[in-house]
């Protein structure tokens, strides 16, 4: 048999690597020590690499966390639809926790609302920009902005009090008592701006209070549609 | 009525994660982020060898396959689209770091003058001598080229085959093999270069020791 060099070896390794051994090049790694050494090299080169994939791990959570953020950001992702709810009934993608107050409701008139009590409780909640505004006139503003937001409040409440009592009456009496307890909550932060119109923390805790009873509201309607 | 396909653990199957993701549901998403943030971090990691970065990397690679996976019409296999646009973040990277706008091929074979594998084989002195310390190994990947690394990883790490290379890193199969066999040459010769340079530090050591006796 023709014996190869190492020279000419070398033309032979990549193939030899993917599993093609000629019988010439076999001759020669059969009695050339430098050449059967350079396969033994790159074949532990290759098993040890391959061992590296057993330690393999998921990315941090705060990678999710930040891509999440991200993707809702740039209005890529929409929020998760529970799969026992019937697709046909989500088809509109809803819009955050007040848009859960008024499922039904066509998106851009959700929208309106939405940004029309943006606006009624930026306007009561933010404070006096001028400081020659003066307070009375303030607060009165501050009841009569709230006041639609409020009523939109009732009217959710309503709403959901029809779902949930066709529901289980034992998950109906709970969510009542909790809605008790944020309505009481909201009453002590009304009277606390009433008293202090221009005390951030006390509005921040009225506008607090009211995301709350949204929540609440939405997890009712919620449940009540599912199970319907 | 159609709804969601879930396996009996109640995650979605790729596809129907994939359909969903399409149309913009968070949880979709997030199944297909937990189905293959491993491998595109590992990936991520391995190439850049350090974990900030990896973990910058991989939103990136991330964030730009949602944006894009509307247009992911399933020629090709999910992962394989996948890893493509992850390797191809981590190369962009790559490049911006090192300051120029040079090729894939200029990434592979910057050290090449000849333009093919280099002839030294090592003497028998050099021999890996049956095992290879793994954090050697390590450094030495990390010393590779980008083209060479990306190809190393893929195949040898993460297993992939060179049909499934060609098409991530958007080259021939044959471009794959040959750059999968010189990354292996080379981390050869890396290690070998690290066995001398223990040898010579041992060596140090010893004279200074009967050097300290004398």
């Amino acid at each position: 048999m023709a014996t190869i060099t190492c020279r000419e070896f070398l033309s032979y390794l990549e193939p030899w690597m993917e599993g093609e051994r000629p019988q010439d090049a076999q001759a020669h790694v059969r009695t050339c020590p430098n050449c059967s050494s350079v396969i033994k090299d790159l074949e532990m080169i290759h098993v040890e690499a391959r061992s590296w994939s057993a330690s393999e791990r998921d990315a941090p959570e705060r990678v999710w966390t930040a891509l999440r953020a991200q993707l809702e950001q740039e209005g890529l992702i929409r929020e998760t639809i529970p799969a026992s709810v019937d697709r046909a009934q989500t088809a509109a993608p809803r819009a955050g926790w007040f848009a859960g107050l008024f499922p039904r409701l066509p998106r851009p008139v959700l929208a309106g609302a939405y940004l029309a009590a943006l606006v009624a409780v930026a306007f009561a909640l933010s404070g006096p920009v001028n400081k020659r505004v003066n307070e009375a006139r303030w607060l009165k503003g501050t009841q009569t902005s709230t006041s639609p937001l409020s009523a939109q409040l009732n009217f959710a409440e309503q709403n959901s009090n029809s779902y949930v009592t066709r529901s289980n009456p034992v998950v109906a009496a709970s969510l009542h008592q909790n809605l008790a307890i944020v309505d009481n909550y909201i009453a002590l932060c009304e009277k606390s701006v009433s008293e202090e119109p221009q005390n951030e923390v006390a509005r921040d805790y009225l506008y607090e209070a009211y995301q709350q009873k949204a929540d609440l509201l939405t997890q009712m309607t919620e449940r009540g549609e599912n199970v319907q | 009525m159609a709804r969601t396909r879930r396996i009996d653990t109640g995650e979605l199957l790729e596809a129907e994660a994939i359909r969903l993701a399409q149309q913009g549901d968070a949880a979709a998403f997030e199944r297909l982020y937990r189905l293959h943030n491993r491998r595109v971090y590992s990936l991520c990691l391995r190439m850049v060898g350090n974990t900030a970065e990896a973990e910058d990397l991989t939103q990136e690679a991330f964030l730009q396959l949602f944006r894009k996976i509307a247009t992911f019409r399933g020629e090709s296999a999910f992962s394989t689209w996948l890893h493509r646009l992850a390797v191809n973040v981590v190369l962009m990277k790559l490049r911006k770091k090192s300051g120029n706008e040079s090729s894939l091929e200029e990434l592979t074979e910057p050290d090449e003058e000849s333009g093919g594998p280099r002839r030294d084989f090592g003497g028998p002195d050099l021999r890996l001598s049956g095992s290879i310390d793994r954090v050697n190994l390590q450094r030495a990947v990390e010393q590779l080229p980008p083209g060479y690394k990306s190809v190393f990883v893929l195949h040898d790490v993460q297993g992939y085959e060179h049909n499934e290379i060609a098409e991530i890193m958007a080259c021939s199969i044959g471009n794959s093999k040959s750059q999968l066999h010189k990354a292996r040459m080379r981390l050869r010769e890396l290690l070998h270069e690290a066995l001398r340079a223990q040898a010579r530090e041992d060596r140090k050591a010893a004279s200074a020791e009967t050097g300290g006796k004398d």
